[in-house]
């Protein structure tokens, strides 16, 4: 989970071009929308597709969305349960 | 003054002509169905609302010319089917323009740039221009969703100006893969076709349709009067870019500024036609502006979009004809596709189309970058002149309080430095150099464009010292965000249309840039971005000085362009020539304000020059007439046009001597160089000096003269920058 988490971390930082902020600053339990990256509701559609992309998890409905991206862990745990390539 | 529709043209998913639409609306029919107007995935079957083959057959129209183009001159030959003569303005809603047709063409990797001279937003106005012969100005509104109406708000403040008689107004959109695939990877399509404000709904259906409207100026009601636009309402969210404010706030300002333009309280209103997209977030903050606006108990209200689908910047003026259609022939559509009204949003849209007496409609269309636009049509027989407002509204000058521009040679005291020096400041600045003045989380989801846009309207802000933040946005870009649309395409062709970027498809829309600068100022006027090809510039202030208000907040005028190793090329002919390639744009803050002096910009002229042998010498007169006088003329000819523009100079030059500069050749070819050239030329004017190297013959400028600005070559365009 932590090389997970890790990796998670690099990948946001490069998808949504977070230049002021470096991966290892990221708590991997705090908020993620709305929180102090000051990410919002396109930043999650870009995350969607980052981990339809690289992890063949598809997430195409709201609910299921607010749950995965509520914080960096959540979205790993929901990677380890549902993505069928092996994490990390 | 009151502004009349004599004429409509409309090819939307219900069929081609107005006279079929009372029927079709009447039964609540739905025409969104499955798209076939391009090979899917089969993973990929969202319904749309397409145009039926049959019905966009035309006889003597070749393929060479794009769908949206084809739609918009099926619709503009009904409009003006039976009118006296050409229209004196084209005013277009158009987001995409030959967007179908150059996907298809970078898909098969061909690189002729004569391919690609339908791609702009711009060619559509221009094209039907050219085949109705109007020569007076060409003006294309590209505001997102709501360009249709913005369009007409622009071509109802033209007629009112008195600078024309008669106006072709409308949007035109056709389906394609940018905007199938962008709304998709936003989760904004209802995999059951639009079901606007049902309980379950979940999003809307990408569309396609052209409509137009022929309006004409006058006191008393024409005899061919189907209706009258009684007034146009215009505001920005500045909230986020691609959300709607969650309470409607910009919604409610929209309506509200409409009903004040017409004079008219919101009881008078009988019928509301809704943007209602469908999607969650519109259907409510919408249903919420209502309340605002109306109270709990407002007039009876539908969407159009369940039936038809969204045909983007079509649909303001699709919906403008639906509105005429129910006063005409009293009643009121159904909010087709709605089975269950969702109780959330507290008031109830029609099920079914019942008949009523329908006097006076509000039509609404909101767009991304938190744009919204309102438009109030009446029955001009059953709204006297004492409701209407219909004054004449004086409009004092522009005045320049501040101003900045981008050039290769850097940002504004850089740039005018090269030119004082006597060099030239062709090139392109580097990314991180147009943005040094913006914070990196600012910034972080803007590639070339946003950043150029968002840079010069807070340097030419600030440069202005002005307390006050700007209040409106008026922008021009011949070719809108290129990076963004670039790698949106790249992204969906290299993975066989799988995955394409959200940021980059609201990034991509032309007034993204426009809608960035809103949100840093909380600027919740009007915003307005005009794309034009060379034009553009020109075209964003002759619409600052038709629609800006007159008062103390300052406004701001800006026009970029950006340039894009692979997409300039293929789109702008003029570049491919230069051996330098160059970017840059220039902005204005500016007050509107009878009693400040000050220099001031003016938009003197704009005429279109295809088969108009009389332009030098209508120009020649609106110049004597104008009752300015000029030290020097900075003229900007596009390398594709040098020929043509040169020929114009010469003529223009013939009767009036005057010491000039070929400008392009300091600033490069870029569709917005003539934005840097009017910062230059305002900078020439506060130092009371032009640099020999710029302008011979001119050592001093003397301090009661201004400097004119000629565009040439398909257009010719003449803009004051006077003292």
């Amino acid at each position: 989970m932590d090389k997970l988490l890790s990796e998670l971390k690099v990948k946001i930082v490069k998808t949504l071009n977070l230049t002021d902020i470096h991966p290892e600053e990221i708590d991997a339990d705090a908020r993620l929308v709305g929180g102090r990256m000051g990410l919002d509701s396109i930043d999650v559609l870009e995350l969607v597709m980052m981990m339809e992309k690289d992890y063949a998890v598809k997430i195409d409905n709201k609910e299921i969305g607010a749950k995965v991206f509520a914080s960096l862990r959540s979205m790993a745990e929901y990677i380890t349960d549902h993505s069928p390539v092996p994490a990390g | 003054m009151r502004i009349f529709i004599c004429g409509t043209g409309i090819i939307s998913p219900a069929g081609s002509g107005t006279e079929i639409l009372p029927d079709f609306l009447r039964k609540g029919t739905c025409a969104i169905g499955p798209l076939r107007l391009f090979p899917l995935s089969p993973e990929n079957r969202l319904p749309v609302g397409e145009i039926s083959a049959e019905d966009t057959v035309d006889s003597g129209l070749e393929t060479e010319i794009p769908r949206t183009h084809r739609l918009a001159e099926t619709a503009a030959r009904q409009a003006v089917k039976n009118a006296s003569g050409p229209p004196d303005a084209v005013v277009l809603g158009v987001t995409t323009g030959g967007m179908l047709r150059t996907e298809e063409l970078l898909k098969q990797g061909i690189s002729d740039p004569d391919t690609f001279c339908c791609h702009g937003t711009g060619t559509v106005a221009r094209y039907l221009a050219d085949l109705l012969g109007c020569k007076g100005p060409v003006l294309t509104v590209s505001t997102a969703c709501s360009s249709g109406a913005a369009a007409i708000k622009i071509a109802l403040e033209m007629l009112r100006s008195g600078q024309a008689r008669r106006v072709l107004a409308g949007g035109a959109d056709s389906l394609c893969r940018l905007t199938y695939y962008g709304f998709k990877s936003l989760q904004l399509i209802d995999p059951r076709g639009a079901r606007p404000l049902d309980r379950s709904r979940r999003g809307m259906s990408v569309g396609e349709a052209a409509a137009m409207l022929l309006l004409e100026a006058g006191e008393n009601i024409p005899g061919n009067a189907l209706g009258e636009i009684m007034g146009g309402g215009l505001s920005c969210d500045a909230y986020h870019p691609s959300s709607p404010h969650p309470e409607g706030k910009g919604a409610q300002r929209a309506m509200e500024n409409a009903l004040r333009d017409a004079g008219i309280s919101p009881s008078g209103i009988d019928y509301i036609n809704l943007h209602g997209t469908g999607t969650p977030d519109n259907d409510l903050a919408e249903a919420r502006a209502i309340v605002r606006v109306f109270g709990k108990h407002p007039p009876p209200f539908s969407s159009l979009k369940g039936a038809m689908g969204h045909s983007l910047a079509a649909s303001g003026a699709v919906e403008a004809i639906a509105s005429l259609i129910c006063i005409r022939e009293s009643f009121i559509p159904a909010n087709t596709g709605c089975g269950d009204a969702d109780p959330a949003l507290e008031i109830r849209p029609l099920l079914h189309s019942v008949p009523a007496d329908i006097r006076v409609v509000l039509s609404n269309s909101f767009g991304f970058g938190g744009n919204n636009a309102a438009l109030v049509i009446g029955n001009p027989q059953k709204c006297g002149p004492e409701t209407v407002s219909g004054k004449k509204k004086s409009s004092p000058p522009l005045r320049i309080k501040g101003y900045s521009c981008i050039s290769g040679a850097g940002t504004g005291e850089e740039t005018y430095g090269q030119i004082f020096t006597g060099k030239e400041c062709r090139g392109t600045l580097p990314l991180a150099e147009i943005s040094r003045n913006l914070p990196p989380g600012t910034v972080r989801r803007m590639k070339r464009l946003p950043r150029m846009a968002l840079s010069l309207a807070v340097s030419a802000w600030k440069n202005s010292g002005l307390p006050l933040q700007p209040d409106s946005i008026f922008m021009g870009t011949g070719w809108g965000p290129l990076s963004e649309t670039h790698d949106f395409l790249t992204q969906l062709f290299e993975t066989d249309e799988k995955f394409c970027s959200p940021t980059d498809f609201i990034a991509s829309v032309h007034n993204a840039p426009a809608g960035h600068i809103a949100i840093y100022f909380g600027a919740e006027g009007a915003n307005i971005t005009l794309t034009g090809g060379d034009y553009s510039f020109e075209q964003a202030l002759l619409s600052a000085h038709l629609t800006a208000e007159e008062g103390e907040k300052p406004f701001l005028l800006i026009a970029a362009d950006e340039h894009h190793e692979k997409l300039s090329p293929l789109f702008d002919r003029s570049c491919i020539s230069d051996t330098v390639p160059s970017d840059g744009g220039g902005a204005f803050c500016l007050q509107r304000s009878g009693q400040d002096a000050g220099i001031s910009i003016f938009p003197l002229f704009f005429q279109n020059a295809a088969d108009n042998p009389e332009i030098i010498s209508s120009l020649s007169s609106t110049l004597k007439n104008s009752g300015s006088e000029f030290a020097a003329v900075m003229a900007g000819i596009p390398a594709a046009f040098r020929q043509k523009g040169e020929k114009q100079l010469g003529d223009f030059l013939k009767e009036w001597p005057l010491p000039f500069a070929d400008y392009r050749k300091f600033t490069g070819e870029f569709a917005s160089a003539s934005a840097v050239a009017a910062v230059l030329a305002a900078d020439f004017m506060q130092k009371g000096r032009i640099p020999p190297a710029f302008i011979k013959g001119l050592p001093e400028l003397p301090g009661d003269k201004g400097i004119l600005l000629l565009g040439l070559g398909q257009f010719i365009t003449a803009v004051g920058i006077l003292p």
